[in-house]
């Protein structure tokens, strides 16, 4: 009886582009590991790489990963995790717990909500969630206890007000509420003294804050976007004379009683102004 | 598509109108705009002389007198036999007429405010025309103190240095403070380099001694262990545990002191009894490890050295350079400088992709981060559409690379 022949050329050409860059990149002990773009849908694609605990950098961006395993946070070195452009709807909660974790990137996902406890991360210094589905009590109660946070990009969702827990974040120096649904912001975004970078773009504010008046929101390296939402005239007035003069005028005590009667009249807030429903996020 | 409209009123919407009159009527009044509310004038008043803004009134009715002759301060008609008259100022109204100038509607409990000569309900004329307090944010009633330009309820005008009212004892502007007459000594004593003694109240010409946070004569004490009479070498020591904070701190004498072995302030050359920082081979009270530029405490946050000094981030990345968006670090190379941040050579990259970026390369922005053009490309249509029709409104800043 004839056997048909056995090859014994190494199945290599077979093998995906995933498993050969974590091949080379366990030879050289690379601690930078870029698997952006790599068609990989799931973890078992990737296999050994929740062992690879020396890598400091994950880059799987522009993939379409739907579950995170629990077990990344194996990856005890790890300071940048990026998964922008997946099909990311829940995290695990483990991932709070990476003890180096710096960089978080979960730009373009599915994300309609975040674990509990999610805030516990011990050392995140830039929380990026950028066009996602996440509303008001998307946000587990620990969100806002993220001292180390330094960039918060909350853009291109849908939250209608920030909490008063805002505070917390004392070394927030960037918070991006680009093209959500906010209504109003609370006083206490006026103790983020340390903010530089603060967008507003695309929400549903009519009046700001006096405190916010409190920032340095006017100085060189600041940045201040406020188009597109629907200012009253006193702010629209100062706005178009510029930042400074909209900042001055926040701390003045004309703006003070017209702020205090407009809040004690609260007129309802004007309607949401960005088409979303469009959003890839939305898919289900 | 961007909804840019502003829809709101000319007159923003105070109080409840459900008439259309009102509201003409209010426009005319008060000219149409908003701002006139704001430049109702107060006439500033002494802090000696309260002012009371609108008086609080209570209807008074007439009721056995001649009716012949009279007539309604409003419509002019007379008044019926039984009818009840309303009395105010030597003004006579029908009850029916006498209401408030804002909301025509009769007055709660008979209780209105004249301001200008009109009479409000009380809820109007707080809208309307009631100061707001400087503190509590809530309208003032009653006895208004006007002072350091603003307005307060006479209980919310306090001392800023020990929290004292001052509305009836007065107070002294020091360097844009309101301060009651003994803190104003107080800084003023601070001014000539001395203190006010705690127990004495006098000022303190000769060395003073510190004493569980307050400035004392040393006279005033005697060295817990031998008993002398007390100098300004005198040391304040914690050395009881058990008690609170404050109760620990006992004085000795120098000599008493040097006895017992204690590491001293590079800064202040006096013991540490407290926390010790150890930085720069020197030892430092916890309050005076500051930054060698603005002098505030490091405070067991993070501090920067060089040529044998301390920085606070801040200042050293103002002094000696930027710090890196991703990895936080002063950038000692080259630096990248784009969208109101600065990059490290290593980690000046694509905010998506993480791949290294280069004077040369091109890139694009999304809320100031940096995107490369593949990774734009593969933004979803719909956001790339919003983000270029963003950008198209958005004034550009010359040097973004785009
Ligand atoms: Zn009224
Ligand atoms: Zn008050
Ligand atoms: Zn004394
Ligand atoms: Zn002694
Ligand atoms: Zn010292
Ligand atoms: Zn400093
Ligand atoms: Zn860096
Ligand atoms: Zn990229």
């Amino acid at each position: 009886m004839n056997q048909a022949p056995v090859s014994c050329i190494p199945t290599q050409s077979k093998m995906s582009k995933a498993k050969k860059v974590l091949e080379e990149s366990r030879e050289i002990q690379n601690p930078e590991l870029d698997l952006a773009d790599k068609n990989v849908s799931t973890f078992e694609e990737m296999p050994g790489l929740l062992n690879m605990t020396y890598v400091t950098r994950l880059t799987l961006s522009h993939n379409k990963i739907k579950v995170v395993p629990p077990g990344l946070a194996n990856l005890i070195n790890l300071e940048i995790l990026n998964f922008s452009n997946n099909q990311i709807e829940e995290l695990p909660l483990s991932l709070s717990s990476m003890p180096k974790l710096r960089i978080l990137n979960l730009s373009i996902n599915r994300l309609f909500t975040l674990p509990r406890g999610f805030g516990a991360f011990p050392a995140l210094e830039v929380l990026d969630l950028t066009y996602n589905n996440l509303k008001d009590d998307s946000l587990p109660g620990n969100f806002f206890m993220m001292e180390t946070l330094r960039a918060l990009y909350l853009g291109d969702n849908d939250f209608e007000h920030l909490p008063a827990d805002i505070k917390n974040l004392k070394n927030l120096q960037i918070l991006v509420l680009r093209e959500n649904d906010i209504v109003e912001l609370p006083s206490e975004i006026g103790e983020l003294t340390r903010l530089r970078e603060l967008h507003l773009q695309g929400n549903r504010l009519t009046i700001l804050p006096p405190e916010l008046g409190n920032l340095d929101m006017a100085s060189q390296k600041a940045v201040f976007k406020f188009e597109g939402n629907e200012w009253v005239e006193q702010i629209k007035d100062q706005l178009q004379l510029g930042v400074s003069h909209l900042m001055d005028y926040l701390k003045s005590d004309t703006y003070r009683m017209l702020y205090k009667r407009y809040i004690t009249n609260k007129p309802p807030p004007p309607p949401p102004c960005v088409d979303k429903s469009k959003k890839i996020s939305r898919i289900r | 598509m961007w909804n840019i409209k502003d829809k709101s009123p000319d007159v923003p919407v105070m109080g409840d109108f459900k008439d259309g009159k009102l509201f003409l009527r209010r426009k005319h009044q008060h000219d149409g705009s908003y701002k006139k509310f704001e430049d109702i004038d107060y006439s500033p008043v002494e802090i000696s002389k309260p002012e009371v803004v609108g008086e609080k009134n209570v209807t008074k009715w007439i009721t056995n007198m001649s009716r012949d002759n009279m007539a309604c301060a409003r419509c002019g008609d007379g008044f019926g036999a039984q009818e009840k008259i309303v009395n105010s100022t030597g003004q006579l109204w029908h009850q029916q007429c006498f209401v408030c100038a804002q909301c025509f509607q009769e007055f709660p409990n008979g209780i209105f405010y004249e301001y200008d000569g009109r009479k409000y309900c009380e809820h109007d004329f707080q809208v309307l025309f009631a100061p707001c307090c400087n503190k509590c944010n809530s309208f003032i009633i009653g006895r208004v103190i006007k002072a350091m330009n603003a307005s307060w309820h006479p209980e919310h005008f306090l001392c800023q240095m020990c929290d004292m009212e001052l509305a009836e004892t007065g107070f002294i502007k020091n360097g844009g403070r309101a301060l009651c007459h003994e803190c104003n000594a107080k800084i003023k004593a601070q001014g000539l380099g001395k203190y006010v003694c705690h127990k004495c109240h006098s000022l303190i010409d000769d060395q003073p001694l510190k004493f569980r946070g307050e400035m004392y004569h040393p006279y005033h004490f005697n060295c817990t262990a031998c008993g002398v009479e007390l100098d300004g070498n005198a040391r304040e020591v914690r050395n009881r545990s058990g008690f609170a904070k404050n109760d620990m701190n006992e004085l000795y004498c120098l000599r008493c002191h040097d006895k017992m072995g204690i590491p001293i302030c590079g800064a202040c050359r006096r013991p540490i009894e407290e926390r010790v920082v150890t930085a720069l081979g020197k030892h430092w009270h916890v309050e005076h490890f500051v930054c060698a530029k603005c002098e505030k405490p490091f405070l067991g946050h993070r501090h920067y050295e060089k040529k044998g000094l301390a920085y606070c981030e801040t200042h050293y990345h103002q002094l000696f350079g930027n710090l890196c968006h991703v990895c936080n670090q002063v950038i000692g190379g080259d630096v990248f400088t784009a969208l109101n941040k600065a990059w490290c050579v290593h980690h000046f990259a694509c905010s998506v992709c993480d791949q290294k970026m280069n004077q040369k390369t091109k890139f694009y922005e999304c809320d100031l981060k940096p995107v490369c053009k593949k990774c734009y490309e593969k933004f979803p249509n719909e956001l790339r559409r919003r983000l270029r029709r963003q950008h198209e409104a958005t004034p550009k800043k010359a040097g973004t690379p785009v």
